[in-house]
This record gives structure tokens, C-alpha cells and sequence, in this order.
């Protein structure tokens, strides 16, 4: 997909390229309509091509804990313990293991992906601009909604069958009860005791 | 100065240069697996392509053809 895209850039780069060593040529009618897609649609397409291929690259695991302060929560998804769940889910490949951080921690709105880059920007600010934080003490804003566990869990027989989620359902809808917090699944990403953690070891 | 004396060719030139170099940045920021190549898309290359863009729309909008014995 990046190859075309590139192959797309060069294309543009070529036909602008013309333009600027000969922006004569334009006086033709021909190179007109060529100097049109050279220089607008073309460029329009990269820039949207571009954003498109930045925004899928963003939803990655690997492009998530390319960040400093994120690198023990990528560890942490390799704990060797069922009860910590996002090492669960990532483990057993209830989520995309490529797309781990973003399938639990994407806002699934309309308007969602480009809310959750607004989000990134402001935490670049913080990586490069202002001071990082320290990784054990990150916490999402709002706290951890259970629509996004919901998003996949709900209309899931294991899920509904269950007892306890049966008949905490309409509360766990109405986000008055909690999935992580209530006492139910309460381990995350135990970033402080990671160093004391067993860690699951892939084949390769 | 008004946009209509600078002449089409000098505003395609700033255009192409404007949008080359936009390109060659997304080519970089695309390449580049790094949380700021997505800064470096947005507010580099995406913003010089889109001003590239916008200078070529204005030389289409606001600068007339040179007279026929003007051209090369």
C-alpha cells in the first residue's frame, strides 16, 4: 500500500518537476489539464493517501510503544498471569496482536480515530515538549469506559451467559458499574510490578 | 505588488517548488516509523503541499496569460 502510494509521490514529484523548470510549457492547452492534475489533484490525493496511511500506521502496537514511556506497557501485555487482561487478550488473540493498543483503547465514534490522534498530538507534546510522564502513574483521562470492552463483548454468548454479567448488564452499560474497577477485572497494566512479573515467552 | 504582476510563471514555480518539497517530506515521514513522522506529515509536507495547491489555484484565479508575443 506504501509502495503505491509512494510510486504516486514520485509520479507528482516528476510532473511538478516539469513545471518548475518549465512553466512555459503551460501556454499549450494540453499541458494545462496536465499542470492541473500535476499540481492540484495529484498532490490532493497524496496529502489524502498520506493521512490515511498515517492514520492506519497509528492504530499498530509496535507504533504505540514506539514511544518511550509506553515501551512498559508493550511489555506488560506479555505478562504470564490470565488475570492481568490486556496480556490475556493480547496472549490469546481476542484482539489483533497488531492492532492490541488500539482495539481496547480506541474511541469507536464517528468521529473516534481522528479524536484518538488529537489525543497522540497532545502526547507527543508531552514526550518532546513538556515533561514525560512517569509510565506507572498514566492514567486515561475519564478513566477506562466499559463501551470500549462492551464494543466486543456485548451479544458475545460467553459474555451474556454469564451470570454475573447477566445481570449487571444494564449497569455495565450505563457505565454505572465498572468492568475494571468494580473488583471484577481489576488488573491492567501493573506497570509498577512489572519487574516482578513472569513474562511470557513466544516461540519463534 | 499585486498577485496579478507577478506573472504565472514565477507563482507555478513557487508552486512546484512548494509541492516537491511537500512530497519529498511525506515520502521521508512515510519511511520513517517514528511517533513525530506523523507531525512531520500534518505540519510540514501536508501543509507545504496544500499551499503549493493553493498558490497554483491562485495563479489559474488571479493571473492572466501573458499576450501571444510574450510567450517563448
Amino acid at each position: 500500500m506504501i509502495a503505491v502510494l509512494i510510486c504516486q509521490i514520485v509520479l507528482s514529484i516528476v510532473l511538478a518537476a516539469v513545471f518548475l523548470i518549465r512553466p512555459s510549457v503551460t501556454h499549450a492547452v494540453g499541458w494545462k489539464i496536465v499542470a492541473f492534475i500535476g499540481l492540484c489533484v495529484l498532490p490532493a490525493l497524496c496529502i489524502v493517501g498520506g493521512m490515511n496511511t498515517h492514520i492506519q500506521r497509528s492504530e499498530q502496537t509496535r507504533f504505540c510503544i514506539s514511544c518511550h514511556v509506553m515501551i512498559p506497557y508493550g511489555q506488560s501485555l506479555y505478562v504470564d498471569d490470565p488475570s492481568h487482561i490486556p496480556a490475556q487478550h493480547f496472549q490469546n488473540h481476542r484482539v489483533p496482536a497488531a492492532a492490541a493498543c488500539y482495539a481496547c483503547h480506541a474511541d469507536y465514534t464517528i468521529y473516534g480515530p481522528l479524536k484518538d490522534k488529537m489525543q497522540g498530538l497532545k502526547r507527543i507534546y508531552m514526550q518532546y515538549v513538556s515533561t514525560p510522564p512517569d509510565p506507572a502513574t498514566i492514567r486515561i483521562a475519564g478513566g477506562f469506559k466499559n463501551a470500549q470492552c462492551l464494543h466486543c463483548h456485548l451479544g458475545a454468548r460467553s459474555f451474556e451467559e454469564n451470570a454475573v454479567h447477566a445481570a449487571l448488564l444494564d449497569s455495565l452499560k450505563s457505565e454505572q458499574t465498572s468492568c475494571l474497577t468494580s473488583g471484577c477485572h481489576d488488573t491492567a497494566h501493573d506497570i509498577a510490578n512489572l519487574s516482578h512479573l513472569k513474562l511470557w515467552r513466544p516461540a519463534p | 505588488m499585486k498577485i496579478s504582476e507577478i506573472g504565472i510563471g514565477r507563482l507555478l514555480r513557487i508552486s512546484s517548488g512548494l509541492v516537491i518539497v511537500g512530497l519529498l517530506l511525506e515520502i521521508v515521514s512515510l519511511l520513517w516509523f517514528h511517533p513525530l513522522s506523523f507531525v512531520l506529515f500534518a505540519f510540514l509536507a501536508a501543509a507545504l503541499i496544500g499551499l503549493g495547491i493553493l498558490v497554483y489555484l491562485v495563479s489559474l484565479v488571479f493571473v492572466a496569460p501573458p499576450p501571444p508575443a510574450a510567450r517563448e
